[in-house]
């Protein structure tokens, strides 16, 4: 063990060098992620399953890559955690939810596999929101994830469980999906690096869909050379998905060390001015706006006044596809069936009724009403209007910068129930994120804080042009080591 | 049901019938939305993936291939060919249906305003009238259930009931017509039509009785001379062109008969029963839908350019129409032989391959072969041209030797019949069994002089007046002959020496 580290806190990066150099074999990575499992996840619940012997098999296979004086994968022996909503041949895809909780994967998504091909440990699938309804990880049908910083409080959500499976070091890396804020979000409330790729950057094959035109899959990780690591290798076209975009993946490594000098930088101030945004958030992303101007880059201020829009055409779009994504649960095939259904009909609606929880029925509701005849124009097509205009400001936006600042989320890490009741304020939780998935751009959210008065981390979003993640992974890096922030939560730092 | 009673009706009523037609892209390899093959029938739900079962988190990703066929049908159509065009979802459930929506086409389909010339009956009373289509889209089929218990094989009341996937993800392509057809047999007519140009596009087999072609028809009838519709019945499940002409015409008359009592005819599906010849209604609570249609957002919207448009128009091959008219006005067939030959490509491609060989003189012989032998053979063996074992080489040899007078034409039937069964060519038969015709005017006329000596009262008779009796002289000549002489040299050789003599 190294100056004092234990395995679980090194970094992707670290750990791969570390078993490169045979100062460490993957099988005790993936015991010591195990083990770290096993003694914190009783307290924070990451984790619907995990998989050790998916783990240790593929640590035996870097294992004896390194017998064999192979040439290691970018993410050997790096134990990582998958978001519970993206199939793995070997675990149940449950989405955390009751209709699927037998559900056994049988085929494998593209990104989890490209993970996998990159070395990576599998160990364990990761609570989510159910079928990622949700900015807490609270409407789990297994149960909430509490956060790391504050077993009190959640984790934000929906990717709650992959945010608090790096935040307290049980997994280096996860994988989470993010539909209007549901990576980045958790990444601000538990002091991790979290990144939203462009539509079309990673492949959605096997990820099972909430709104289609808005998911995507991205990365957890501790520091944002691992998160770039991780997006090396899962980006890229997949035939298996016609919305993957061929276009090339740029180094993004090469970007880390590029320095923010001449970079312009546009800071959000309409966004900062939004009712509901906590005064720390505010004070700690205008730090990192400093920041960065200190560091070289021209540093200026934009307003996105249709954006606040998004939030309203968000929750018409949203439920809208997943109304329609979420037909397939019908118990006809797989997934919880009633045992004395009277017909067909009766067979759907008890199944269903029964199988999904609260907010997935609000939100298949919604969606459902917004598309039925004689309200599709006034709501889905008056959202799809907002969305042209959210892009189009964004568009103009780019012309003068090339990353644009905004809080990630307008709180710190609410407790537990806080919100539970009112799902208007929940929905408010994600309203700096979600114009980034109308827009189909990327975002990152980076530790920029701790709040002064609750010790809970702050995130800042990075946002950049369309297939342009090396922007938001330079200036991301530039501030994370101009901040050099302890973004250790107390219960892993005991 | 009589078919006057339909004509009794058509003279008080008009009937008003738009017809909506599913045909499967058989001749595909793979499935409209994932890799699984294209074929009918098989060990239930062996033909499937993630995909076309809808397993969670599998996506649809359109086969290129079914999206040009459908653009070639629609040229073939003389469509309008959309610049920008996209899916849609269609939102219902049931459970032959995977994801509980269908990927259809909704207000931006491939291919709209086309039109089809459909030849309406035969001889003096033939016509041709113009069917317009108001569009042809590309969707995904779904799969089939089989209800077990209950009544007709419909899922209300079954004991169970089972499905099977292997034909879910088929891709479809729907076309609806506007509604210019008026009678039952035009229905028939236009199905029949279609059906001969998706042929000859090859983009399906068009099976109705498998499904892979199937007609729908929306009806209503009027008073003659009104201009407002009535209102109409969806007609369902004709399995055959015969049912949909059956089905309609009772449909037809049943709508008649509720008007002429004074009833309604009442908006409904209703499901045509070809074993009791008569159509029923749906329950409606089985169709009462909301398909909440979006924008497909699995699928990036297709943006067809001119150039990709004229590369599939260039691939059209001759269709059907243009094909009568060639046989017709190039090689002199009679219409309706003309019709019968082009409308099958594979029979059109025999006899071309036919008339190329025996030269487009011949043309009209090989035609009147290939529609009376060689169909004949095929009907009754049930083979397809190309596997009847008879080339279009062989065909045309029996018809030059035919032509030049080598054989008769009834030992031209014997030689055929021989080639059907050894595949021998008709030379080679012709040499083998001795049938060389005799068309040596002096070999010919020593056997009928034999034949006039040796019946003299037949010879007075026919010299009295009984000039029929030359068929009697032809065949005795024949008879010595042993078949071989050439008919038409006799004759002449025995009318000759008859008149001659008697000069």
């Amino acid at each position: 063990m190294m100056s004092g580290r234990t395995i679980a806190d090194m970094t992707a990066v670290e750990v791969r060098d570390a078993i490169e150099r045979k100062e460490v074999s993957a099988r005790e990575v993936a015991e010591a992620a195990l083990a770290r499992v096993e003694e914190l996840d009783a307290h924070v619940h990451a984790f619907n399953q995990v998989c050790p012997d998916l783990a240790l098999q593929a640590a035996a296979r870097i294992d004896a890559m390194v017998a064999a004086g192979e040439a290691l994968p970018p993410l050997a022996g790096v134990p990582a955690g998958i978001k519970d909503n993206m199939n793995l041949v070997g675990t149940r895809t449950t989405c955390s939810s009751r209709i699927l909780q037998d559900y056994e994967s049988v085929y494998t998504c593209t990104a989890v596999q490209r993970l996998l091909d990159a070395g990576a440990l599998p160990v364990g699938k990761c609570n989510l929101d159910e079928f990622a309804f949700g900015s807490s990880t609270e409407n789990s049908a297994f149960g909430p994830t509490r956060n790391p910083w504050d077993l009190e409080r959640v984790p934000g959500g929906s990717s709650g469980g992959s945010a608090a499976a790096v935040a307290a070091r049980m997994v280096a890396v996860s994988l989470g999906s993010d539909t209007g804020g549901s990576i980045r979000q958790p990444g601000a409330l538990t002091g991790t690096v979290a990144v939203k790729p462009t539509y079309g950057r990673v492949s959605r094959y096997g990820l099972v869909a909430f709104a289609s035109s808005l998911d995507q899959i991205g990365p957890f990780a501790r520091t944002v050379e691992d998160a770039a690591l991780v997006l090396q290798a899962i980006a890229g076209k997949d035939p298996l998905d016609a919305t993957s975009v061929d276009e090339p993946v740029d180094d993004y490594r090469a970007a880390l060390d590029a320095g923010v000098e001449g970079l312009r930088v546009g800071l959000v101030t309409d966004m900062l001015d939004i009712e509901g945004c906590a005064a720390e958030v505010r004070e700690a992303v205008e730090g990192a706006a400093r920041t960065l101007a200190a560091l070289g880059a021209e540093v200026g201020e934009v307003a996105l006044p249709m954006s606040r829009h998004g939030l309203s055409a968000y929750y018409i779009i949203g439920p809208a596809e997943a109304s329609s994504n979420l037909a397939r649960f019908d118990g006809i095939r797989y997934g919880h069936r009633v045992k004395d259904a009277e017909d067909v009909l009766d067979l759907y609606m008890r199944s269903r009724a029964e199988g999904f929880g609260p907010e997935s029925i609000r939100r298949i509701m919604l969606g459902t009403y917004a598309l039925s005849a004689g309200y599709y124009e006034a709501y889905y097509g008056q959202a799809q209007k907002t969305r042209t205009l959210i892009i189009r400001e964004f568009a103009e936006a780019f012309e003068r910068f090339d990353v644009l600042l905004t809080p990630t989320s307008p709180t710190v890490a609410f407790k537990l129930g806080e919100k539970a009741s009112d799902p208007l304020a929940m929905y408010l939780s994600d309203v700096y994120t979600i114009p980034l998935n109308l827009a189909g751009l990327p975002g990152i959210s980076v530790p920029v804080g701790l709040c002064p008065s609750t010790g809970l981390p702050i995130g800042a979003q990075i946002a950049a042009r369309h297939f342009d993640e090396a922007a938001m992974f330079r200036a991301a890096a530039a501030l994370e080591r101009a901040l050099a922030l302890d973004m250790v939560p107390p219960l892993v730092r005991k | 049901m009589a078919k006057d009673r339909l004509a009794e009706v058509l003279e008080r009523y008009e009937a008003v019938i738009g017809l909506e037609i599913h045909t499967e892209l058989t001749s595909l390899r793979s499935k409209m939305f994932c890799g699984c093959p294209v074929a009918f029938g098989g060990e239930p739900n062996t033909r499937v993936c993630p995909v076309c079962l809808g397993m969670p988190g599998a996506l649809p990703v359109p086969n290129e291939a079914a999206v040009e066929a459908t653009v070639l049908a629609g040229l073939a159509l003389e469509c309008e060919i959309a610049r920008f065009s996209q899916f849609h979802r269609k939102n219902y459930f049931y459970p032959d249906m995977p994801k509980n929506y269908q990927i259809s086409q909704y207000d931006l389909p491939f291919c709209k305003n086309g039109h089809l010339d459909v030849e309406v009956g035969e001889g003096a009373s033939a016509y041709v009238t113009r069917v317009g289509i108001t569009r042809i889209h590309l969707e995904e089929d779904t799969g089939k259930m089989i209800h077990v218990g209950g009544a007709e094989g419909r899922i209300a009341g079954a004991d169970y009931s089972l499905v099977d996937f292997n034909r879910a993800g088929t891709p479809l392509i729907e076309l609806v017509t506007e509604p210019d057809i008026r009678t039952p047999e035009e229905a028939r007519r236009f199905a029949q039509t279609l059906r001969t140009v998706f042929l000859a596009l090859g983009i399906s087999d068009c099976s109705m009785e498998e499904g892979s072609m199937r007609v729908d028809a929306n009806v209503s009838i009027r008073p003659r001379g009104a201009t407002e519709f009535g209102t109409k019945a969806e007609v369902k499940n004709m399995n055959s062109f015969k049912a949909l002409h059956d089905a309609l015409a009772y449909e037809i008359v049943r709508q008649a008969d509720l008007l002429d009592s004074g009833g309604r005819v009442v908006q409904e599906t209703r499901h045509w029963d070809a074993a009791a010849k008569r159509t029923s209604g749906l329950r409606s609570k089985e169709e009462a839908h909301d398909y909440r249609y979006f924008p497909e957002p699995d699928m990036v919207p297709f943006e067809f350019t001119d150039e990709w448009i004229a590369s599939v128009k260039a691939k059209l091959p001759e269709l059907p129409a243009a094909r009568r008219e060639r046989y017709a006005a190039e090689l002199g067939l009679p219409k309706q032989d003309a019709r019968l030959i082009a409308d099958d490509v594979a029979l059109s491609r025999f006899f071309e391959q036919a008339v190329s060989v025996a030269g487009a003189d011949r043309a009209k012989p090989v035609a009147n072969w290939v529609l009376g032998e060689l169909s004949a053979h095929l009907n009754a063996t049930g083979l397809a041209v190309e596997e009847c074992g008879i080339l279009p080489e062989m065909l045309a040899e029996l018809v030059v030797l035919i032509e030049d007078g080598t054989i008769s034409g009834k030992q031209g039937k014997d030689v055929f019949a021989e080639m059907a069964q050894t595949g021998e060519r008709p030379g080679a038969v012709v040499e083998r069994r001795g049938m060389r015709q005799v068309s040596d005017t002096d070999a010919i006329e020593a056997v009928a002089r034999r034949v006039l000596d040796a019946h003299p009262d037949e010879v007075a008779s026919y010299r009295g007046g009984k000039s029929g009796l030359i068929g009697w002289f032809v065949g005795q000549v024949m008879r010595e002959m042993r078949g071989q002489a050439n008919p038409a040299v006799v004759n002449d050789v025995l009318r000759a020496l008859l008149d001659q003599q008697d000069r």
